[in-house]
């Protein structure tokens, strides 16, 4: 970028901060940058504290441990512990679909179970009621593999003792029971709260997993696919190259996942990580304890899929080296085909992004395969491994905000005029009202797959049809003055 | 290669391909689930009356409950007034949801912000966060009020709202008689509607402690309680009492806040109620609420001032209607247009045309306790049949007023009324003693996919499908469109089971 | 009819406070004055000697066998006892588990709310030894108690306790109308007791309101669970609680914001009254053998 472009971008961003409160301005300052090529990091200060009173975009602890990391296991029963609002706000938002179990008897993903906090339970202590929630829940889905305990914020503040319970049951019903301690109000966002829940998962599941059955068979080319959530089928899109190229996909976590393909991770011979931020942590204490390795990969967008796919193969011997190079060879006439059909309708425009802890850079170049360039872009709750991990995606000159708030989002919207806006639904509709297309890109805007080859069709398909509906031509009335 | 660039399968149609379904099977190994004996024995037995006892049994456990928590239905009403800033004190995480929850449901953006209380707050108290919070909302957002209501971790600490607003303004955070309202609003007390009931009394008491009232003037002041419907009915609401020529103050009126045009323009904050017509509120004629679980304290308030109240149930339907007209001439002393007159033959009319699609039919319903009331009403009135009528948020009041009103029909007499229960027990009682259509909010998918039951969206939350908000549901008018999409559902789901045969898929009905 | 009057006891637990406090409500109640009193510690035993009662029902017993708390009627958490005096215990969990201090607000929230003030000419609130957490000032927030009386004596960790109460209600005094009334003295026949009383009184910008001598006929009285006031009506004790009580009656509105001290400066006027001796910075963190060596 010129040097007068990108001086206008640090003139939008003190324009931005002038209109805070000074000391507010000072620390959102820290947050805001305009990067420059070659830097190794963005610039920017991460996983701090948000500011009372600016409109974070951020959620909780719970969030990230129950909304993402906990919630998609199938087979266990999820208790929203504490009152009904967490539980019932979050309940099936986030489309995590699952192949195989039906409701309320072998898959509980889209129901929102909740022990609902009364004031007694505050004042009483609410240890008795845990108990009590998980007899009845034995008694009404027997065929559950476990129970997960999300606490809400009460929970802590009261000083209940869900271990103590957790404990307890479990020895009476011979299954797991995961107390998780994400109260919303620990850490500074969601981030939190993956970390707490892949604590738990290591401590109560895959550390106790018991050894394999004798029919076991363990093949070189078992992975396991780690921080994939499955939202509109991800997992699926992206099971499925791993497979064609030749390896045994053991477990999916936590997308359509199950108390059994946990148990199996001890055995993988090696984890691939899509979601770095939200899972990074059981990866580096399964390389330390089992001594598994692990790889991130990214499945956005034809030049990340191939990269990712030698990557992993280079980890493995020429059978699987030259499966990669078959299904790269196979999908190619259909990149092929949807470049040819939509990249020409979509080259050149600008998208601005902000979203959680991976994909505001993993889905950048999805982004340039398409056409299209990431105009500025940030993160709700990454941390500076992700930042820096962030250069290597991002130009000269891109603005990097991090846990922006929605004063600022809208302002730069207004400043930059992009030609689609990647966040979540709390701006939707905000940015839409000033005549720019949006995409969700936490639910895919109830849309997807966008992981795989197929996926990337859908994800070409669906920005196409968000940037060039005729509606975005319509928000000025033609007597207008302009 | 199941995708194709000239017809890109997307979720919806590509894991249907074999490649997909190979992919299933090949999982299941590796997920030890249960043996399909089990899972065929268990589908079955969740259909049983055993297995509906053991659920209605249920003490501590709660499955997909019909209700939210106090601080959604006090961000609902906190929005609902002129450049008010919706502000929870608490943790972040509570206003995300909010936010996301009625951004989904009305397909609006929906601003409110945060104290942002983290771990040293839960124990040195929020008080740091509550001024520095008001100091940047105030700076940035520029509001003329701000409505502060509490989540858990405020009211488990036991923060004191006053005290930190009078330090706030102490410090220069905000200004001296920079408005603030405020509402304790626990997630473990009531629901939504409690915690719409508390804000707007919030704003009342802000406004009217220590004032009498003075000349009644000619207005009327509605409460509209908590209405997913809010953007047609307020509408409705003011078009109603234009055709009386009676001025209406509608308490939180949240109809432009939650419909905003695409004009290029984005609106943080579009009309509502503003304070001057607050404060005059206080000599209208009188207040009637809308949904008289969503205003109990209100009233009560209003009540002790001098000024008269009435309450009614989410009135839909004839008799709710009419009621509701007799009431605002009674209060207003102006008889009821004949434009409305004839808007009631009008209803009278395509209840008439479509008598006998309706008579007989039987329903479940499940949602607030307003709307559940306003609901029944209606539906015995057509001479359909109520079955299961179910409020999470429902007490021993609503239940007997239930049962007072099912004792004044004939068709109520089957009618159980369930308070307090979820929406997994309404599975149990739709398993075994079925209704023909189910009426209530998209949290009932899954029991019209579970049992077949088709579902009538006709309350908040509305997720899965668009823009009903936009459209009235109450008065006479309202009811029209109540009775069009009843009666859509019916003819539709009798043009499905009828369509293979073709006996019976008739072109005149 | 007068304005109500709303006041709280506050002191170290163990000190006498419910004792010293239902004493003085009973005096209170002799004059005429209509009582109400809101015992705000878990233990539930701040009404005992009104009501010659073990432990009261609380509110939150109650609402916890009934559902919740909006399914009480004021009736069932209310009881009358000696001269009329009424009684409510918040109540709440056993030590170790729950919140207690919820406890508080919620019965506070429960009590304005169905009209148990009305009629009456005094709110007392009993509460428990440490402000522990907002739940327990909950009785000095805007609107409740005006007058704040701290229970205390003679002994060190009393006036440690009185000094951190103090702390307490100047947090709220700033932006509230909170006063702090003055402290009572519950002698424990310490040294100097009366003038450090005085002393701390005078230090916390407040006064010693009444200096309650120590008489065995309270233990007496206990034992019957009654006050003095009913149990030896004649006798000089109960003339004590008079006095203090028509202290407290004439005292209404002359509260003051109080100046609490700093740890040093207490424990300055502590060695001034001799009742601290200087730390011999010698002999800190060493064991008894090192010392002995």
């Amino acid at each position: 970028m010129d040097a007068e472009s990108k001086a206008a971008r640090k003139q939008l961003v003190a324009d931005v901060l002038s209109e805070y409160p000074e000391k507010t301005a000072k620390k959102r300052a820290k947050h805001i940058n305009v990067y420059e090529e070659g830097a190794s990091d963005c610039g920017v200060k991460s996983n701090i504290k948000s500011i009372p009173g600016v409109m974070t975009v951020r959620g909780c602890a719970y969030a990230g441990a129950k909304g993402v990391v906990w919630g998609p296991i199938k087979d266990m029963v999820h208790i929203s512990h504490g009152p009904v609002g967490c539980g019932q706000y979050s309940w099936a938002q986030r489309r995590n679909y699952v192949s195989d179990g039906v409701t309320g008897v072998t898959s509980w993903v889209t129901m929102q179970v909740t022990s609902d906090f009364q004031e007694k339970d505050i004042v009483f202590g609410g240890d008795k009621k845990l108990a009590k929630v998980v007899d009845e829940i034995e008694a009404i889905f027997p065929l559950n593999k476990g129970i997960s305990v999300m606490s809400e914020c009460p929970v802590g503040l009261i000083g209940d003792d869900i271990e103590a319970v957790a404990k307890k049951k479990t020895k009476e019903i011979g299954k797991v029971i995961a107390p998780v301690r994400c109260e919303g109000f620990r850490g500074v966002s969601q981030s939190l709260g993956h970390h707490i829940a892949n604590d738990v998962m290591r401590d109560y599941i895959v550390d106790k997993a018991p050894p394999a059955p004798e029919t076991w068979v363990s093949t070189p080319y078992d992975v396991l696919i780690v921080g994939d959530y499955n939202i509109g089928g991800d997992a699926w899109s992206s099971r499925i190259l791993l497979e064609e190229m030749g390896l045994r996909v053991i477990g999916q976590w936590s997308g359509d996942g199950s108390v059994g393909e946990i148990e199996n991770g001890p055995r993988a011979k090696l984890n691939l990580i899509h979601c770095y931020r939200s899972m990074n942590y059981i990866c580096r204490h399964m390389e330390e304890k089992y001594g598994i390795p692990w790889i991130e990969y990214n499945f956005f967008g034809p030049s990340q899929i191939a990269k990712s796919l030698r990557a992993i193969a280079a980890l493995f011997d020429e059978t699987i080296q030259a499966g990669a190079e078959r299904v790269i060879a196979k999908y190619k006439p259909l990149v092929d085909g949807i470049l040819a059909k939509y990249k020409p309708r979509l080259e050149g425009k600008k998208i601005m992004l902000y979203v959680g802890g991976l994909r505001p850079r993993h889905v950048s170049d999805a982004y340039g395969d398409i056409g299209m360039d990431v105009t500025a872009t940030g993160y709700e709750f990454a941390h500076s491994d992700d930042y820096q991990r962030t250069t290597e995606y991002i130009k000269d000159g891109t603005l990097v905000y991090d846990d922006a708030s929605e004063f600022e989002l809208e302002h730069f919207v207004k400043a930059l005029r992009p030609d689609l806006v990647g966040s979540g639904i709390k701006e939707k509709y905000g940015t839409q009202k000033m005549g720019v297309p949006f995409r969700q890109m936490h639910s895919w805007d109830y849309s997807g797959p966008y992981h795989g080859y197929d996926g990337f069709a859908i994800f070409a398909r669906d920005m196409d049809l968000a940037v060039n509906n005729p509606v975005w031509k319509m928000h000025k009335a033609p007597w207008g003055k302009e | 290669m199941p995708q194709t660039v000239e017809k890109i399968l997307d979720h919806s149609q590509l894991f249907n391909e074999p490649e997909y379904q190979e992919l299933f099977e090949r999982k299941k190994q590796f997920e030890c689930g249960s043996s399909l004996e089990e899972i065929a024995k268990q589908s079955a037995y969740i259909n049983t009356w055993e297995y509906r006892e053991k659920n209605l049994a249920r003490e501590a456990l709660t499955v997909n409950p019909a209700k939210a928590c106090q601080p959604l239905g006090a961000l609902f009403a906190s929005v609902g007034f002129e450049k008010t800033l919706a502000f929870n004190h608490g943790s972040q995480g509570c206003t995300a949801y909010f936010r996301s929850h009625l951004a989904r449901h009305f397909k609006e953006p929906c601003a409110a912000v945060s104290t942002s209380m983290t771990e040293d707050a839960a124990v040195f108290g929020g008080m740091n966060n509550l001024i520095e919070g008001l100091q940047n909302a105030y700076t940035v957002y520029k509001p003329k009020m701000i409505a502060i209501s509490t989540t858990c971790i405020a009211e488990v600490i036991g923060d004191d709202l006053t005290a930190y607003v009078q330090n706030a303004r102490l410090k220069g955070a905000i200004p001296q008689d920079f408005p603030i309202v405020k509402a304790n609003t626990p997630s473990f007390v009531g629901s939504h509607v409690n915690g719409y009931d508390v804000l707007v009394k919030g704003v009342l008491v802000n406004f009217w402690d220590g004032k009498t009232r003075g000349e009644v003037t000619e207005k009327i002041n509605i409460i509209p309680g908590f209405d997913g419907f809010a953007v047609g009915n307020n509408r409705e609401l003011k078009r109603i009492f234009g055709e009386f020529g009676v001025d209406l103050t509608i308490i939180s009126d949240v109809s432009d806040q939650f419909d905003t045009p695409t004009d290029g323009e984005y609106r943080m904050f579009d009309g509502g109620t503003t304070i001057e017509q607050v404060e005059e509120a206080i000599n209208a004629k009188g207040t009637i609420s809308m949904q008289k679980y969503c205003s109990d304290k209100a009233l009560d308030f209003i009540s002790a001032t001098g000024q008269p109240t009435a309450s009614f149930h989410y009135p839909m339907g004839l008799k709710a209607t009419d009621d509701l007209l007799m009431k605002i001439s009674e209060l207003t002393g102006k008889p009821i247009p004949a434009s409305l007159e004839k808007e009631r033959g009008r209803l009278v009319d395509a209840m008439a045309d479509s008598s006998n699609w309706l008579h007989g039919k039987s329903y479940s319903i499940f949602g607030d306790p307003d709307f559940v009331y306003g609901m029944t009403q209606f539906l015995l009135e057509t001479g359909g049949e109520p079955v299961h009528l179910l409020a999470t948020n429902g007490g021993k009041e609503w239940e007997a007023e239930m049962k007072a009103l099912l004792a004044t029909s004939p068709y109520g007499a089957k009618a159980q009324v369930w308070a307090g229960k979820d929406l997994w027990a309404m599975r149990s009682l739709l398993a075994t003693e079925p209704s023909d259509f189910l009426i209530g909010s998209s949290y009932g998918k899954y029991l019209e996919r579970d049992l077949g039951i088709p579902l009538i969206r006709l309350t908040f939350p509305i997720f899965d499908r668009h823009h009903h908000h936009r459209f009235p549901t109450w008065g006479y008018q309202g009811s029209l469109r109540v009775l069009v999409t009843v009666l859509d559902k019916i003819l539709d789901v009798l043009d499905a089971q009828t369509s293979k045969t073709g006996i019976s898929f008739d072109l005149v009905r | 009819m007068a304005p109500l009057r709303q006041i709280a006891f506050y002191g170290k637990g163990g000190i006498g406070k419910s004792t010293t406090s239902q004493n003085t409500l009973a005096a209170l109640a002799e004059m005429g004055q209509k009582i109400l009193i809101v015992g705000c510690d878990p233990k539930a035993d701040s009404t005992r000697l009104i009501l010659h009662a073990k432990a009261q029902n609380s509110v939150l017993s109650l609402a916890a066998e009934a559902g919740s708390v909006e399914d009480l009627e004021l009736a069932d958490v209310l009881k009358s006892g000696y001269r009329d005096i009424r009684c409510v215990e918040s109540g709440g969990p056993e030590p170790g588990v729950g919140c207690a201090g919820r406890g508080v607000i919620t019965a506070i929230n429960f009590l304005e709310e169905n009209g148990a003030y009305e009629g009456v000419d005094y709110v007392s609130y009993d509460v428990l030894g440490d402000v522990v957490c907002g739940g327990f000032a909950m009785p000095i927030r805007e609107n409740k108690a005006q007058e704040i009386y701290i229970v205390m004596s003679g002994e060190m960790m009393a006036l440690y306790a009185a000094n951190n109460i103090a702390k307490g209600i100047l947090k709220y005094a700033s932006s509230g109308g909170v006063r702090l009334g003055g402290l009572i003295c519950n002698s424990r026949m310490t040294d100097k007791e009366l003038d450090l009383a005085e002393a701390l009184s005078a230090r916390l910008n407040s006064k010693l309101i009444h200096f309650v001598p120590r008489d065995n006929i309270v233990q007496h009285a206990e034992l019957r669970r009654m006050t003095v006031l009913e149990y030896d009506p004649e006798s000089k004790q109960a003339e004590e609680y008079r006095q203090l009580a028509q202290k407290i009656h004439a005292n209404g509105g002359k509260g003051t914001i109080p100046t609490p001290i700093t740890m040093e400066e207490l424990e300055e006027m502590l060695m001034e009254f001799g009742i601290m001796t200087p730390e011999d910075e010698n002999i800190v963190g060493k064991a008894k053998a090192a010392v002995v060596a």
